[in-house]
């Protein structure tokens, strides 16, 4: 069943050039979300080309399985970079000279809402059903208030339905299973580059499906009417030159609002992708995970389950969780939403490996029951907080003349700095990575996202203002030395110390 | 029995073909459900434990939790009905309507099942319920809407086909997972044809591995064993509703350390030093913590075996190994057939020893099989054993020598309640034989009653397969709340040793000391072990002749009489004709249960004799 990504089946053949089929060195890093841990320092495509990691696997531990180095070998490289911020990690008092995390996609700025929410009394409810096995797709109190949630911020034109919700623990489980049910091993869905790169690690691991990318460019050429503009005809053609590489794509992955560009699909976009999606008989997975985070205009965005009439229902599934929304990594609850009852019970079949504790089940019903508590308080404070900070770091860069694409999602500018290389490789892009985490500032590079052109950055600004202010001084020193040290070739290699694991 | 005749009445009274077989389906599956909701209904089964000590629960209780079957009765009856009514396309209706009829079906048996419980456990019940006058009436008004939609549906033609394949699925969905378990069941069941998940797969969205994943969880037998096993205790409730209990940090709420946040690993780390007496401190970096132990069995298929390749399993075993190595890693697993015959070479019955180990071994290398490595659940299940410290280190030798990982899951190890019998985790060996190749895997769902907290740990000295292990900790990541209250739990060893084990284990005692008396006394041959939640029992002389379709012939009586019990090939077991009855049960609950059981096993008795004499008599 399992292919394993060894040389043979990492050979050109399936590793086609432009439109390439998701090398697995070559994003690696991405793989955890606090993509801090970029570091893609020994897989960068050009260097490892199809031999990368398996050369580099053959090597060492005698005790795991093929497919088991490979599976260790992501946790390795992810784990470099996180490492490197952890063991000097920014403190105010503790650690004022530590490393500032601009680069994991966190909302740090409502905490104490957060807190205080969590803390209430009747978030602390014990009873056996909460201790004992669930059913499986999620309790369903919480089933059904995720179809009321879901059903009202997304302005689904008919309430969604409990029975076609999914409960697991986190969006990355919900890539995980629906790329193992919908996909044979060694199979491919479409992603828009650049995007979220963990999705390569959590389609990878136990589903073994590659992405296919279909790049987007910042020049605006064309029919674009925007840098990094995603269009059908992009999709027919990464499509086309996927099918004549015979690699079988049953997908498309969307990320709505998009992680990292920030871009939010017009309804008339997501419509047209939806068409090209059933014209091809393909799945759309639409990651939603960014819904409620759109500080400016929030009313311009469109969920895909606000569409009247889904060109093809079967083959949409949504996805969303509390993670950005609200500001909660940490608690691990993802949902699907999916019309199609095979995908619903197949995935719930696999939920088994992808619970969520009881207790936590509990206390996001009663979240998401809150209305008055979100419409109120949460959202609008959320949403002031990530303007205002937004705006102080977008001043920030106008002011050193950095272009940035930005359109008021989510938590990240998507910044250019093309032109502090030295040369448009992604050598000198991770030179520069290297650069600002030795001047103790975490951003994630443009090739963690696959981007394919090199300089591009992920500046993530939903942290507080002290620490937003410190981390921006510290981007301006190194681009303002850039000009300086750019003649000779950097020092600054950070760390090779691969001595012991986190 | 009785109870399912009111919904079947207006069934002739319809008279509708469609409806009828739509409402069966539904009815049927409630129907069975409530059957089987007999001993081992977790969420029935959980709080009764408490009742051994002190057996003051309020009456309240009993009747509250006879309402959990169902998760339904949180839906709110109304506002279903209208979203359903007045938004859905036409073909959605009946499904909202068929919810409904479901959840009246549902309600009205439930009461009456309520009844019949309060005539025997609690007189006074005070909690209202509709008469059963009420409650046809507002049937027979569903089933006529329900006739109605369907006729206008049928104008629309196809707008209701497409929804008709998964109805059974749909039927079980809105019910909770105890339905769904029966539904699983019922391929396997002659004469409850109606229902064919089989026929639910064959989807042309899922690819075939997910139709596989969809088949094997439908029709698997092991989920409703899962239910059995996991009690939940009054005092555990107390300590986890401590207000220390609801702390929120960032940290918390922030991504973790994959491998488990390194409070909780530490901790873990404290407590399995503690309490497998290991000789030297554990070190929290071999320390992996995941979202059950399923997880962690399924992420060390994943690392130590490539497709294909396998483990040697003593058999009888948890059969939701099987399952586990299926889905994800497709792994296989080697079977090593225990006996239960005493012989010189095997002093007791399901012996396991070295010998066999190596038979089996060399029989799948012989047969072309690449064996990486041996599973040991110790203390065992089902068989209860708790492995020596000698064959604890033969097993590990033989490992060994042959350069084979063991997995050794000891998820049991606080649930040994005889005082006489000493478990000895593998952690606790002075030196382990091959540390890189052993691997540890403990969890709080068994020990601590806690199946719903989504808790299992990995304990390996290799480092290489605790990262490789990590790299999952994204798609079986824990709840830092959930890591939170986990770590307090553990960290609280005054309550775990004075109040918490002691009371556990003594309730333990008493349930097993009272389930063996009545099995002795029904001359029924049972391992009598120490430990776990379960006893092994020898049903054979029940079966004629001693075949596992007998086998499943005889669960199927069980459960017509409302008992589940777990039957012998779940596990794998080679011979026809043993079960596992789970005790970890309240007293009035088990008492119920053996009655029931010694019902079927005297009509069992009478069938037997039927049989005998139609055959002596056709010779």
């Amino acid at each position: 069943m399992f292919t394993l990504p060894q040389k043979e089946s990492r050979a050109p053949a399936t590793c086609p050039g432009p439109t390439s089929i998701q090398d697995l060195d070559s994003n690696s890093g991405d793989d955890l979300e606090r993509e801090c841990s970029r570091k893609p320092d020994r897989k960068l495509p050009e260097d490892c080309g199809a031999s990368g990691p398996t050369a580099m696997l053959s090597s060492d531990s005698s005790c795991l399985s093929s497919r088991g180095r490979v599976i260790k070998w992501f946790w390795d490289s992810a784990e470099e970079g996180y490492r490197t911020y952890h063991m000097d990690e920014y403190d105010e008092d503790k650690n004022p000279s530590g490393i500032i995390n601009l680069g994991t996609s966190e909302n740090k700025l409502c905490f104490d809402l957060l807190s205080r929410r969590l803390s209430q009394s009747d978030m602390l409810r014990v009873e056996p059903s909460l201790l004992q096995y669930p059913d499986w797709r999620g309790h369903l109190f919480l089933r059904e208030e995720v179809a009321r949630f879901l059903s009202f911020y997304c302005k689904s034109p008919n309430p969604l339905k409990p029975d076609n919700v999914v409960v697991l623990n986190g969006c990355a489980s919900l890539f995980s299973t629906l790329a193992t049910v919908l996909c044979e091993a060694g199979e491919a869905f479409l992603i828009p580059a650049p995007y979220y790169g963990a999705i390569t690690q959590h389609v990878y691991l136990y589903g073994n499906v590659r992405l296919v990318c279909v790049y987007l460019d910042s020049e605006v050429t064309g029919l674009d009417t925007r840098p990094f503009q995603l269009t059908v005809e992009k999709l027919e053609m990464a499509l086309q030159r996927a099918n004549s590489e015979g690699v079988k794509v049953k997908g498309l992955i969307l990320i709505n609002p998009h992680n990292p560009l920030g871009d939010i699909y017009s309804p008339g976009e997501l419509r047209d992708y939806l068409e090209f999606a059933k014209r091809h008989e393909l799945h759309v997975m639409v990651d939603e995970v960014y819904m409620l985070s759109v500080f400016e205009k929030p009313a311009a965005y469109r969920s895909v389950l606000s569409l009247e009439g889904l060109p093809d229902p079967q083959r949409t599934h949504v996805m969303w969780a509390t993670s950005k929304d609200f500001g909660m990594s940490g608690l691990r609850f993802g949902t699907l939403y999916t019309e199609n009852w095979d995908v619903a019970t197949a995935v719930a079949s696999l939920c088994r490996y992808h619970g969520l504790s009881g207790l936590v089940q509990y206390q996001m019903a009663q979240l998401l029951r809150d209305r008055d508590w979100i419409n109120q308080v949460y959202l609008p404070e959320n949403h002031a907080r990530l303007k205002a900070a937004h705006a102080y770091v977008a001043g920030e860069l106008r002011a050193l003349g950095i272009p940035f694409l930005s359109r008021g999602a989510g938590f990240f500018i998507w910044v250019d700095l093309r032109k502090f290389l030295p040369e448009a490789t992604f050598k000198a892009e991770m030179l520069l990575w290297r650069q600002f985490l030795d001047n103790k500032v975490l951003l994630s590079c443009g090739q963690t996202f696959e981007c394919k052109e090199p300089g591009w950055f992920r500046l993530v600004f939903s942290d507080k203002a002290h620490r937003l202010r410190l981390g921006m001084q510290r981007v301006r020193q190194v681009l303002e030395g850039k000009s300086r040290v750019a003649e000779e070739p950097s020092s600054c290699q950070t760390q090779e110390p691969r001595s012991q694991r986190r | 029995m009785e109870s399912a005749l009111p919904a079947a009445g207006f069934l002739y009274w319809v008279g509708a073909g469609t409806v009828a077989y739509v409402a069966l389906r539904i009815s049927y599956s409630l129907f069975t459900a409530l059957r089987v909701w007999g001993l081992s209904h977790e969420a029935g089964v959980g709080p009764r434990l408490g009742e051994w000590a002190g057996s003051s629960q309020p009456a309240e209780a009993e009747t509250q939790s006879m309402s959990h079957p169902s998760d339904a009765v949180h839906l709110p009856w109304g506002q279903m009905g209208s979203q359903g009514l007045g938004n859905q396309g036409v073909h959605t209706q009946p499904m909202e309507m068929m919810l409904h009829l479901k959840q009246a079906i549902e309600k009205h048996m439930r009461q009456l099942a309520t009844r019949h419980q309060q005539q025997d456990l609690v007189p006074e019940d005070k909690r209202p319920y509709q008469a059963p006058g009420e409650q046809e009436a507002l049937l027979g008004n569903l089933m006529y809407q329900l006739v109605n939609l369907l006729q206008s549906g049928a104008t629309d033609g196809p707008g209701l086909q497409p929804s008709c394949p998964s109805l059974d699925v749909k039927g079980d969905a809105g019910g909770g997972q105890w339905q769904w378990a029966q539904s699983s069941r019922q391929p396997a069941q002659p004469g409850y044809q109606l229902n064919d998940p089989e026929a639910t797969f064959v989807s042309q969205h899922l690819s075939r591995r997910g139709i596989d994943i969809s088949a094997s969880y439908q029709a698997s037998f092991q989920d409703y064993k899962m239910y059995q096993g996991d009690k939940y205790h009054e005092d555990e409730n107390t300590l986890l509703s401590q207000s220390d209990m609801n702390v929120i940090e960032d940290v918390l709420l922030q991504y973790p350390d994959w491998s488990g946040h390194p409070f909780l690993r530490e901790e873990v780390a404290r407590f399995l030093t503690c309490y497998c007496k290991v000789p030297a401190q554990l070190d929290p970096e071999n320390v992996v913590v995941l979202n059950g132990c399923s997880s962690v069995f399924s992420t060390l298929a994943m690392v130590l075996c490539d497709p294909g390749e396998a483990f040697l399993t003593p058999t009888p075993f948890y059969g939701g190994f099987v399952f586990s190595s299926g889905l994800y890693s497709k792994i296989e697993l080697i079977p090593v057939h225990l006996d239960s015959e005493s012989t010189d070479a095997n002093p007791c019955p399901f012996q396991l020893t070295v010998d066999k180990l190596e038979r089996a071994l060399l029989e799948s290398t012989l047969a072309g099989k690449k064996v990486r490595g041996l599973i040991l659940i110790n203390p065992q299940n089902p068989l209860g054993d708790v492995y020596s410290r000698d064959l604890l280190e033969e097993c590990l030798g033989f490992a060994k020598r042959y350069n084979l990982h063991v997995i050794i899951d000891e998820i049991y190890m606080l649930s040994v309640f005889d005082d006489s019998v000493t478990f000895h985790s593998v952690l606790s060996m002075e030196s382990l034989p091959d540390p890189n190749r052993t691997h540890v895997i403990w969890g709080t769902s068994k020990d601590f009653g806690i199946s719903g907290f989504r808790f299992g740990v990995l304990y390996t000295h290799n480092k290489e397969v605790a990262s490789a292990v990590s790299s999952f900790g994204y798609l079986h990541g824990i709840s830092g709340i959930a890591q939170y209250k986990l770590c307090r739990l553990l960290q609280d060893q005054e309550w775990i040793d004075t109040v918490y084990l002691p009371t556990y284990r003594s309730r333990l005692q008493k349930a097993h000391r009272y389930i063996t008396k009545k099995l002795k006394a029904l001359g029924i041959p049972f391992l009598n072990r120490g430990s776990g939640l379960y006893i092994w029992i020898n049903l054979q002389v029940y079966l004629d002749p001693c075949t596992f379709e007998e086998e499943l012939l005889l669960h199927h009586h069980f459960l017509d009489n409302k008992l589940m019990l777990s039957r012998g090939k779940t596990y794998t077991c080679k011979e026809p004709g043993w079960f596992r009855i789970v005790f970890a049960d309240k007293p009035l609950r088990l008492k119920q249960a053996m009655y029931r059981f010694y019902q079927v096993l005297e009509e069992q008795k009478q069938r037997l004799r039927v049989k005998q004499l139609e055959s002596t008599q056709r010779e």
